[in-house]
Order: C-alpha cells, then structure tokens, then sequence
C-alpha cells in the first residue's frame, strides 16, 4: 500500500467551531511536506510552522504534525497542518495542497484507508463515521471513546470470557472418556451468569450511546386545545408553532429538534384529537396517529381544569400497546396549583403550566428518564443500531443456553451463536449485511 | 518395462486411505490399480486397535454412507462396540469399536480382492511419470513402470520415516515396515511443500503377564451397536471388555529420571506432535501438577494375547519403558512384547491441495490420508473415499465432487486441511463442525447416500436399502403428523403417563413428539396410536427431526446467509499482488493458499475482513470491466 495516491481534505466541518485542520495522506509525504513548510517536519513532534504558497509568501502560521508510515492514523504518511485562520484561510492551504499533487479526499476516504491497512476494527470504522456526523458534543464525546478502542475492548472481553465456556462445554463434549467433569470443575454454569451480567452491563452503556446518537421521538397529544403547541414552545424557547384559543388550531403535524441534556430529542406536536367532519382536520389526526406509532414516548396533555376527560381514556385505550405514556396536566396556573410528578402504577404524571414554564423542568427529568438515560455521557458507547441488534442476539442466545443447561449439545449451540452474534461487531466473522453497510457507508470500491 | 496394461486411476499405498481410494475408483467402473509394498500388510491398523469415537465415528459412517468399507469391516472385526456421549444428544454421539488387527486386515484384504475392476500389486514405488506438470503414472523399486490417467498417493507414515526409541534412531516405516525413502526424496525434488510431523506408539504387553483383579472393568454396550448402515450385530465375533487402570506418582518419577534421554526433550525430534494425544512424558512434564493419568487397556484381539495399553505412548529408552511400565497398578511384572516408539515422518502442506485433494502441482495427482497432516485411520479412509471418488472423476473427464461443510465431516476436514493448513496432526472433533446438528452419525446416509449413487458409488444392495428407510421415514412422518390425538378421547391417566399432564386442546402426535420428555416408544402406547414403526433406525431418526426441527431449520437457514460467498468464485490464476487495497499479509496469505471461493478466503487465518471485502470490491469491479468490455463489443 505504499504507491496510494496523496489525499487531503480540511478535518473539522465548517461552521462547527474548533480549530481547523488540513489532513493530508499518501504515500512518500517527505517531498510534499517540505514544499510545503520550508523545512523537513520532525516526525511526530509538533512544530510552529509556516504554510507556504507556490511563491513562498507565508499563507498562514501554524502547527504542523508529520506521522510516517506506518505508524499514522491511515498506516500511510500523514501530515496535519493546524492552521489558525478561519474558514478562508483554511480554504487557502487546502488549495496549496492540491496545488502540490493532492486530491481531495471523498467522504470517509482516511478511515476507508486506516480500515483497510488494517489500524482499526469495524466497530472503530464505525466510530470515525459516528464522529464525522456526531450531531451533539455529548455524541462527540461518547464516539471518543470508543474510537479508542473501549467497546471494542468491552465487546473482546465478553468473546473472551465466552470462549472460555465454550472451550469448556465443547471439551465435555469432544472428550468423553477424559475423567474430568470439564462442565462442574470449572462452574460452568455460573461463568454463564457471570458473562450474562457481563453482556448486560455493556448491553445498557451501548444503549446510552444510542441514544445520544440516534435520540428518540416524543409525540405530543391530547384533545383540541389543552395546550399542546404552547408546550411545544416552551420547550423549544420559541414560537415554532401557532398558539390560538380556537380548538382545532393545528393542522399539519409539527416537529421540533430539542436537546435536553445533550440527548437529542425530536419532538411532534401534532393536532388535537376528536370527532370531526372538518377534511384538513381529519387528514391531521390521521397524520397524529401516524406520529403516535413512531414514537418511542407519548406525552398526553391534559387540561388540569377540566381533569382527565371520558375522551382522554379513548386516546389512552387507542394507543399502541407498550408505548410509554407520560401524562401532562396543563394549565396549573389556572388553579394555581404547585407544579409536581408522581409516577403510580406506571404511570408518571406531570403538572405543568406551558404558559409560565412552571414545572417544565420536571417533565425534562421524566421524559429523559422514559427514553431510558442513565445521566452523563461517561459509560456510554457509541453504538450503532446494529450493534444493539448483535448484542440483543447475543443476550437472547444466552438466555436460550440458560434454559437448556441439560441438554448439553443444545446448550453448546447457543452459545456458539451468541459468540457468533457478538462478533460481528468487531468483525471478526463478517457476516455480507455488514459488509453491505459498510459499503454504504464508505467510500469503498466505486 | 512398461507393464502392459494402460490403467484409469492407480492408487499408492494399501492402508484406510488406499484401500478406500481403490475401492471407491473400482466401484465408479474405473480400471484401477492399488500398489503396495506389502499385500499382508493391507489394511493394517498401525496405532490403536480402535475404530471410530467422536467426531471419528461421524467419518465412519459418512464413509459407509458412500459405499465404503470401514464400517462393515469393523462390523466383521469387531470385538467391543460402544455409543460414546449418549446423554448429551444425537449430533454429539458417536460409535467407537476395538477391533481385532487380524481379523480387521482380513476384512478389507477380501473386500479389495473381491472388487471388480481392481487389480493388486506388490512392489515399492519410487517414483512417479510426469509429463509436463501432469501424471502419467508410476515407476517401481524393479523399474517397472505403469500408466494410468490419474494417480492417487497414500503412503502414510512411510514417507522418510524415522524411529526413535530412547536416543537411537533408525529409518523405518510403521510397525516394522521399510520407509518409501527413495519416493519421499523424488517428492522433495517435485517442489511440493514438505514438513515434518511425530506421532507415537505405547509399548505392546503380554496380556497374561498383567493382573486384571486389579483393574475397572470397561466392557461394551449390551446390546452393541453396528457400524454400518448394512451392518448387523450378529456378524460381530467374540465380544471382549477393556480395562482401565492408571499411572501413579512413582510411574512420573521414573519417567522424569529417563528424560535426560528422550529424543523429545533432548532436541532429537524435530517434528511436531499432537496436542490431544502427547506422549506419556509429554503429560507428565506439561501437566505436573495431576498425579495419576488414566490407561486403557485394550485387547489387540481374540487370537493372540497382547495387549495395547492405550495412553502411555513413549519413546523413552526401553529400560525407562520397562521401569516405567511396570510401576502401574496391575502391570508389576508385565512383559513387554513390543517397545513403544515415536516415529518422524514427512507430510505435504495440504494448503496445496484442491478441495479434490489433487495437488495444485501437478495435474492428476491426488493425495489422501496422512501425508496430508492428518491422523487417525478414519480421517485417513474419508480422505481415500473423496480422493478415489475426484481420481475416478479425472480420469473420466468430469469436474471434482466434494462435499460442503454443512453437508458432511469429510466437507469440514478438506475445508479445514485445504483452507486453514496445518499446525499439528488434524483430527477430526465435533467442535470443528459448525453445523454440528445436522452433521450426525444417525443421518450420515441421508446426507450422502443418494448424491454417492449419482457418483457410482453406491451398489444396488445398499441403495435399495437407503431407499427403504427413507422411503419408512417419510411415511411415517405422514402418518404423525395427520394423526390428531383428541383431549376429550383420551383418558386422563394415559395423558399423564406419556405426556406428563393433561393436553389442553387436540394435537398431532408429531407435535407431541417435539416435546422434549415425550418419548416415541412411549407415545406409541397411547390408545389408538400404536404400533408404530418397528425398525429403530427409522423411528430414531423421525424422533430426532421432529425434537430437533427447531435447530435445524435455524442452521438451514444460516448456511443459506453464507451460500453466497460459499459460491463466489475467486479465478485461480488472480494474483493478489495486483488486487489494489490488499494488505502486504493479504496478498502473502492468498497467494500462498489460492481460495477457490471467497468463503473460503473469509476462513483463511490472516485474512481480515477488511481483505474480504478489498476482494468483494476487485470482484465487482472485475465484473463491471467484463460489462463494459462486452458491451462495448456487441456496440
Ligand atoms: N392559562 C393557560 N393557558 C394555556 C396554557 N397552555 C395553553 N393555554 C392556552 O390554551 C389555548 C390552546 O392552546 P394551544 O397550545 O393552541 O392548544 P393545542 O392543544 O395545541 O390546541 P389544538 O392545536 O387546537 O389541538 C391557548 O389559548 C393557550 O394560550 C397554560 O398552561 N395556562
Ligand atoms: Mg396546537
């Protein structure tokens, strides 16, 4: 891989802060970079340097970094010039780079080359995707983590204590006539428990991370009127939809990006729901339940002055069964009472005044706890859908291996594919659907 | 001279691998000739005097199921038979025999002489004809050459084989036979990748020297088993029981005293040995912390008395092996008929091999059983069968048959051998099979007999046979799954005896039958359902699909998820240098190994994923210059 042609691309998205960086990759970068710098960059150590034009005018001031091959992010050589000016001047440098033999780099073209030198496991290559369009710096932060190599480690060390079960069950099974009890001598059965902890700790810190990444959608519903879209605002701090005190205001649904803690939320607000012959209002509460089979969390508003209504138990009835319900009581200025939260057989209620913001930050709190954050970025992994998907295999595996523990060629079957789930993350045993992502994904092979 | 007659397929060597070869080539109509260095020795069990165990007995049978004669000549020689891991489910048990040496060699010396098409012939080979890159036949130690289309070599242990005892030496071949020196040396020159494995034999014990008072009785299972398909318990002879008894502290301490001179541990033998079945001084230093190991005792056979003390395989000096010997309970004034003895020999990579088990060197030659790094006479034999079967087909102009890995244990060994090379001896475990549950000794006819009769290796007899049972099978799967057992019918003590409890609502006895605690025998005794089948084999067999189904159709489904790579096919003459992406290892380890799919490149240790899917994207864009440049010509 050493005659790869020289690519470069500026490293930070414009328009999101930070400094800006010009990366530049290829094979035999000595030459490039010493036009470039005036000088010969030491590897590795980072240097006060200027960035030269064709005719040696100093474009900008900088720090500049050289990483020989193979010992760099894409295993080639890799220069990175850590310019100071703005979005213009790191236009400039990147032109310069072009001008001296580079082309610019496609989408995802550095890690399509680390991946393919062999510098990072799948699950890594899919973290530097996740930090390319991290949305949310609690995401930046989470894919941090695991680009250096934390789920993957998690995920290693669950297939490692795996397959030292399995190596147990399979010796009772390929060795029958050894006078060891491979299974009881070394509690097998409890290793399982252990590993089933073990898979669930790193189960619920995949599924923060998901949740920063992929956030989860809250409708907004209840009868015309009880103060859906003012909710919406509040929350937003804004007017992003109209408040009137006609009944049967909004029409089309609404939807509103809110992050609350750093977890992103997406929220619609969506028109009341009840009878009616009106033909836009009708085509809206069709497009309400369309909204309430997507979303992972219902808020159902309730006017605290008029209390929960024959009509809000036929909302309630109507709904999806096992979509988690919250119940927002409206309008407690009105009666002047204190906002509160009380979670009852299941179900959480919230007093709120969408007009004064008086308990908003209450239902902040029971909302992120509905969709399942723990608080904090910290333990979270940033983990893909599939990887959630794998693990949940994985766990149903063990769960199946639990319940066949004396029918032992059955039980060494489960645990065969739990292994086999869990190593398609790290892309051990590539499986062609991710394959096929990753294709998608990259720009691998067009 | 040139021996007059011109021959299809000739096979070298007379051991499992060459007689299964021969047989199987001389069963498809080919011409064939079998050449041995000693037509006494044919058949001849050089280690233990045991056939099958697990993952061995899954090859057994595989091998009966297409025609060949392992299992029916141990059915005839016989004398214990034993189901091992019968608790722990179908696709985990397996047969294992002891078997008479005489009586075994027998068996297969009648079967090889009365084979049509197959003729025998004494006489060391020392080389082999060529003609370009291709084989055109053999020549013999007396210069005789003879020609055939196709040539298949077993030679074993044979090749270059050295004999260590204690630190002396001498070239030989197994038990007492010369080593093929001259061939071994030819075979070098060829540039095929030779290397160099160990394997080991225990001293041989005067039976009537030994106290067996002393010693836990293991005898066979009651009623025994038969091996083959075809096979029957009464053509066993005599049944014999084994022994068990164990090595003690003192035993350790006097091997520990000769290790000073052991040709293992003075740097003497440089070949490799395997892991699962060390010699008695590798045990003992490897695992010093377990004082006492396990010895089997087993009987050579029912006209002679020694015996085969089965887990004290040496090659201390003799004077250690006599002390050592009789320091174990029940053996203190043992004789010793036959010292033990490690032995060197040379074997090819197989990573040069096709799936056909012809080499990728030369055209026509197929190379079968322990010269490929494996051990054990069951994986020597499945290799024969699939290299006389591709042999037979070369020489009639058809394309090579294997069969997949989820198909049978022989498509797991060739795939492993041909794919992934060798680092010690290969033997076959069930661990190695992924698709475990469908690979059973039960089914092993219902996976290959029928594609066997399509290759012409299945005779009339057994096919005939096959298509009874299968034919058994089905119906009475039809006839559970129409038979409806109705709650109200059925009195309340019967539904608690057989089922357990009380059914809640009508059920098809097939149904039943997937509950885990109901029995086929017992269901049958149900009011109204009875007699059921009486050939065990079928009802066994309709038992096992309906509980197993489950797990079966989740395994069919997950080969069918891997077919597609399984079926991508990689051209043979890519060279991976060229493939732009691929890592310097990438290109090293393809181009070393040549997959022939990129399943099989998935496989190969080294290859990453991150190769696989470089390569999926030179095959697509291989295919896309072929559109182009198609399209650009019918333009
Ligand atoms: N006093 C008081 N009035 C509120 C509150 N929330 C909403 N309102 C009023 O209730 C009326 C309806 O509010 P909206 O937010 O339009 O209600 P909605 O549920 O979106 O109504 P539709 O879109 O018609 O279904 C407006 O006049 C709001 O000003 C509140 O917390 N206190
Ligand atoms: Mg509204």
């Amino acid at each position: 891989m050493s005659n790869t042609d020289v690519i470069a691309a500026t490293a930070t998205a414009s328009g999101r802060g930070g400094i800006g960086v010009v990366r530049v990759s290829g094979g035999g970068l000595a030459d490039f970079a010493f036009a470039l710098l005036g000088k010969a960059p030491k590897p590795r150590v980072a240097t006060l340097s200027n960035f030269l034009a064709a005719d040696g005018n100093t474009i900008d001031q900088g720090v500049a970094l050289f990483f020989p091959a193979p010992h760099s992010y894409t295993g080639e050589d890799v220069l990175e010039l850590q310019g100071h000016g703005g979005d213009a001047v790191l236009r400039m440098v990147l032109g310069r780079c072009l001008e001296l033999g580079a082309r610019p780099a496609e989408p995802g073209e550095f890690t399509k080359r680390a991946f393919l030198n062999n510098k990072m496991d799948l699950a890594q290559a899919e973290s530097v995707a996740d930090l390319i369009d991290a949305a949310t710096t609690e995401a930046a932060k989470s894919a941090m983590r695991s680009l250096r190599g934390e789920f993957s480690g998690a995920i290693h060390l669950l297939v490692e204590s795996l397959i030292n079960l399995r190596m147990l069950v399979e010796a009772t099974l390929d060795f029958p006539e050894e006078e060891v009890d491979f299974i009881a001598e070394a509690n097998a059965f409890g290793q399982l428990a252990a590993i089933r902890a073990q898979l669930g700790e790193v189960f619920r810190q995949a599924r923060q991370g998901s949740l920063l990444r992929e956030g989860a959608h809250v409708a907004l519903i209840g009868q015309p009127n009880v103060g859906k879209s003012s909710l919406l605002n509040q929350l937003a701090g804004e007017e992003v939809a109209i408040v009137t005190p006609v009944a049967g205001t909004t029409r089309d649904a609404i939807r509103q990006h809110i992050e609350i803690e750093g977890v992103p939320l997406h929220f619609i607000d969506t028109a009341g729901l009840r009878e009616t012959e009106d033909e836009v209002e009708k085509i809206g509460i069709a497009r309400a339940w369309c909204a309430i089979r997507q979303a992972n969390v219902a808020l159902l508003l309730v006017d605290a002055t008029q209390g929960v209504a024959p009509a809000d138990l036929e909302i309630i009835a109507a709904l999806p069964p096992g979509l988690p319900l919250l119940r927002v009581f409206n309008k407690i200025d009105l009666l002047e009472r204190e906002p509160g939260s009380s979670g009852v057989d299941g179900v959480t209620d919230v007093y709120l005044s969408a007009k004064t913001g008086a308990g908003v930050d209450l239902l902040h709190q029971q909302l992120l706890r509905m969709v399942g954050w723990h608080g904090g970025g910290e333990g979270a992994f940033m983990a893909r859908a599939r990887h959630l998907k794998a693990l949940g295999e994985a766990e149903g595996r063990l769960v199946l291996a639990e319940a066949c523990k004396g029918r032992i060629e059955l039980f060494a079957e489960e645990l065969r594919l739990a292994q086999l789930a869990l190593s398609s993350i790290t892309g051990e045993f590539t499986a062609d659907d991710l394959l096929g992502e990753i294709f998608s994904r990259f720009c691998i092979g067009k | 001279m040139l021996y007059p007659t011109l021959f299809d397929v000739i096979v070298i060597g007379g051991g499992h691998a060459g007689a299964e070869a021969a047989l199987a080539s001389a069963r498809m109509g080919m011409k064939t000739l079998l050449l041995t260095h000693n037509i006494e020795t044919l058949g001849q069990m050089s280690c233990n005097p045991s056939i099958g165990g697990i993952g061995k007995g899954h090859l057994v049978k595989e091998v009966d199921a297409l025609g060949g004669a392992m299992a029916a000549a141990t059915d005839e020689a016989g004398i214990q038979f034993r189901i091992l891991n019968s608790s722990k489910g179908p696709a985990v048990r397996a047969t294992r025999a002891q078997a008479d040496r005489v009586l075994y060699r027998q068996a297969i010396r009648g079967r090889l002489e009365n084979q049509p098409n197959l003729w025998l012939f004494q006489q060391a080979v020392d080389d082999l004809l060529l003609e370009q890159n291709r084989v055109v036949g053999v020549v013999t130690q007396l210069g005789l050459r003879f020609r055939a289309s196709t040539v298949v070599l077993t030679a074993g242990t044979f090749l270059a084989g050295l004999v260590h005892v204690g630190l002396s030496n001498y070239k030989a071949g197994r038990a007492g036979d010369p080593p093929s020196i001259t061939l071994a040396h030819r075979l070098r020159e060829l540039a095929l990748p030779v290397k160099r494995f160990k394997t080991g034999t225990p001293p041989r014990i005067d039976g009537r020297t030994l106290d067996y008072s002393v010693m836990e009785e293991q005898p066979g299972d009651n009623p025994a088993p038969a091996f083959s398909f075809l096979g029957d318990p009464s053509l066993h002879p005599r049944q014999l029981p084994c022994w068990i008894t164990h090595t003690n502290q003192r035993t350790h301490e006097i091997i520990r005293g000769g290790l000073d001179r052991s040709p293992l541990y003075t740097g003497v033998i440089a070949g490799v040995g395997p892991r699962y079945c060390p010699s008695i001084e590798d045990k003992i230093t490897r695992f010093s912390s377990k004082d006492s190991h396990q010895i089997f005792v087993e009987p050579e056979g029912l006209g002679t008395h020694e015996i085969y003390p089965n887990g004290i395989s040496t090659s201390l000096p003799f004077d250690v092996q006599v002390d050592l010997v009789r320091s174990i309970r029940g053996f203190e004034s043992a004789h010793i008929t036959r010292p033990g003895y490690a032995i060197e020999y040379d074997y090819f990579d197989p990573v040069g091999l096709k799936h056909s088990l012809e080499t990728k060197a030369i055209q026509g030659l197929f190379f079968a059983g322990q010269i490929n790094g494996t051990t054990g006479y069951e994986e020597a034999a499945a290799q024969g069968l699939l290299a006389g079967i591709n042999a037979a087909r070369a020489a009639q102009g058809k394309d090579a048959w294997y069969p997949a890995r989820d198909q049978a244990y022989i498509g797991v060994m060739v795939d492993d051998l041909i794919t992934r090379g060798v680092v010690e001896p290969y033997r076959m475990f069930t661990s190695r099979a992924e698709y475990r549950l469908l690979l059973r000794e039960d089914n092993a006819d219902l996976r290959l007999t029928e594609e066997g009769r399509g290759l012409g290796v299945i005779d009339d007899k057994r096919w005939r046979h096959f298509e009874a049972k299968r034919e058994a099978i089905a119906a009475e799967q039809e006839r559970l799954k129409s038979t409806w057992v109705n709650p109200r019918l059925l009195p309340q003590k019967e539904a608690e005896r057989v089922l357990g409890k009380n059914i809640e609502h009508e059920y098809s006895l097939l149904d039943l039958l997937r509950r885990p605690d109901v029995d086929y025998q017992n269901l049958m005794t149900l009011p109204g359902v009875g007699p059921g089948v009486s050939n065990a084999e079928v009802s066994e067999q309709v038992e096992i699909q309906a509980k197993y189904q489950g797990y079966i159709s989740r395994q069919l489904e997950e080969i069918a998820r891997h077919q597609h790579y399984e079926t991508m096919a990689l051209p043979s003459d890519l060279d991976y240098r060229e493939v732009h992406g691929l890592s310097i290892e990438g290109q090293h380890k393809l181009n070393q190994h040549k997959p022939e799919t990129l399943g099989q490149a998935a496989r190969i240790s080294g290859v990453t994923p991150a190769a696989i899917s470089v390569l999926l994207v030179h095959l697509k864009r291989a295919e896309q210059d072929i559109k182009t440049t198609s399209n650009k010509k019918s333009a």
